[in-house]
């Protein structure tokens, strides 16, 4: 008979001694076990031995590896302005409440601002006051900065390579509404470059304009329109607007950065009925149009339309090859899809679910990068912080 | 081969079991055995003995009764049936889960797993050696380096 066995775990010879082997938790068996166990919990089960180090290490990197933890931060509207964090693992499919994380710290230090993040890890404050902004996973390291010159509510903001672009935002008194300025991370000074272009003027970031920004230029993209206007900060410079959207169905659509490759995710029909969710995919904007990725399925676009409930925005984190969904009218619930390395395919994964917080919803919302470490799963290291391993 | 209904499986000590075909083929190893014609009759299933084969026998019957019943409330009486089927000692337990992944029966490996890997979570080092009867072979230097590492996660 074929001996069908799963190739990564080849059975310790025990042969004769199944009796005794059989009382011990070891090999594959442990290994696959450990597979079902919760990240957080694969902490104290590799201090247990020496053998269980090792068999955490391999679980994790051959059985189910670690993929981006969601952060969804609370930021109370009513002074202290508290916030508070949570954690959603897909790997293990938990939430987690995030007790003394960056959220206490992020507090204090953003005193009135409010808490927001436009792209990948960054989160961010402005106010008349400072810029303050953190772009590690977990935001234990915050930069403060002088404020830019000109007074901002809800600008447009990306960190591009080691510079902080502030663009545009609402704002009634200021003069120069569509004035950019980028502050340089390792000088630790402001510069002033070409205005926006006109058709973003007044637009406040968070509610119509999508940002992404990869190491080189900052993309903004209307929501509802699909034009995307791109800047480049080393030469000062704004390029487009490019119409990215291929299907004429699309009455909104977001965008961000999977490496190298532009992610746009879109939504079909119109708000009060939903068709579907597409995501298409480039490396580059200047190219015709963007290819398709894949669908949401349609139980999943189901769940996001739940009878009779209006989808009018979506929100969209990117974290290398992984993806979350989550709608901004249900915050609640989130979706996620993942791109095979082998296969190069994006699979869609079972829809993930929170209990409503009471109080404000969430300001900031951004995954942190765990591939940073992924070389360490392999070695004798046991997982170490949120974004390390 | 001619499929026929019923089918035997030879465990590892020699014990025969006859199974009807659609019970045996929960198992996609025994499956692809019998499509690929290259399977005896009976079919050996080596490093599975009788007392393990006959439980996953009665695991994937019951299974396989559950989904031609056509009343959905049998859900709640199969996930009840699960939790007893998983009282069993410990060394049965790793079997099971041995079994599971060599016959490659994704539900009950997933319910084994999940078993033991309940039993690992939310306890202290110290805890699920004893559990499980471990012996702590670190040096107390590496030991240290370990909480030292981990020091976020026992706060």
């Amino acid at each position: 008979m074929a001996a069908a066995a799963r190739k990564h775990g080849s059975l310790d010879d025990d042969g004769g001694e199944e009796k005794e082997a059989g009382a011990v938790l070891h090999g594959d068996v442990l290994e696959l076990t450990l597979s079902h166990v919760p990240l957080v919990d694969l902490v104290p089960a590799a201090r247990v031995s020496r053998s269980w180090s090792l068999a955490v290490s391999s679980s994790l990197r051959h059985l189910r590896r670690p993929r981006p933890w969601l952060l969804v931060h609370y930021q109370s509207p009513r002074p202290p302005h508290a916030v508070s964090s949570r954690a959603y693992d897909p790997r293990s499919r938990v939430w987690m409440d995030l007790e003394a994380g960056p959220g206490a710290a992020a507090a204090k230090l953003l005193a009135s601002a409010p808490l927001r993040s436009s792209h990948s890890a960054l989160l961010y404050g402005v106010s008349p006051a400072r810029l303050s902004f953190s772009p590690d996973p977990l935001h234990l390291t915050w930069r403060h900065a002088s404020p830019p010159s000109a007074w901002r509510v809800d600008p447009a903001v990306a960190l591009v390579g080691s510079r902080l672009v502030v663009a545009g935002g609402a704002c009634d008194f200021e003069n120069d509404p569509l004035s950019v300025e980028v502050y340089d991370t390792r000088a630790g000074t402001w510069s002033a470059c070409d205005p926006m272009p006109a058709p973003l003027k007044d637009s406040s970031a968070s509610l119509w304009l999508s940002v992404a920004a990869d190491g080189r230029r900052m993309y903004v993209m209307e929501k509802l329109t699909g034009a995307t206007h791109v800047f480049d900060p080393e030469a000062g410079a704004w390029f487009g607007p490019y119409d990215l959207r291929p299907d004429r169905d699309v009455f909104y659509s977001i965008i961000g950065f999977s490496g190298d490759r532009l992610v746009m995710a879109g939504l079909l029909g119109n708000s009060e009925d939903l068709k579907g969710v597409k995501l298409w995919g480039s490396m580059t904007v200047e190219a015709d149009g963007l290819e398709e990725i894949c669908d949401m399925p349609e139980e999943l676009v189901k769940e996001l339309r739940d009878d009779n409930c209006c989808v009018s925005s979506i929100g969209m984190c990117l974290s290398g090859d992984f993806l979350y969904l989550y709608s901004n009218s249900k915050p609640e619930l989130v979706f996620w899809c993942e791109r095979e390395v082998e296969s190069g395919a994006w699979r869609w994964g079972p829809r993930a679910t929170q209990r409503r917080e009471a109080g404000a919803w969430a300001r900031g919302w951004r995954t942190p990068a765990p591939k940073s470490g992924s070389g360490s799963c392999g070695r004798r290291r046991r997982p170490g912080t949120g974004g390390s391993w | 081969m001619a499929t026929s209904r019923k089918v035997t499986l030879l465990s590892s000590d020699g014990e025969s079991f006859e199974v009807e075909q659609s019970v045996a083929v929960e198992s996609i190893t025994i499956k692809d055995s019998i499509e690929e014609g290259s399977a005896g009759n009976p079919i050996p299933v080596p490093k599975v003995n009788s007392k393990i084969l006959a439980k996953v026998i009665e695991y994937c019957k019951k299974h396989v009764e559950s989904a031609k019943a056509e009343d959905r409330v049998d859900d709640e009486d199969l996930v009840a049936w699960d939790a007893d089927f998983v009282k069993v000692d410990q060394a049965t337990l790793f079997d099971l889960i041995r079994a599971a992944n060599f016959l490659n029966i994704k539900s009950l490996l997933d319910l084994t797993c999940q078993t033991v890997a309940d039993m690992i979570k939310g306890k202290t080092p110290e805890e699920k050696r004893k559990t499980f009867t471990i012996r702590n072979d670190f040096t107390p230097e590496e030991e240290e380096e370990v909480r030292r590492e981990n020091q976020w996660a026992f706060e």
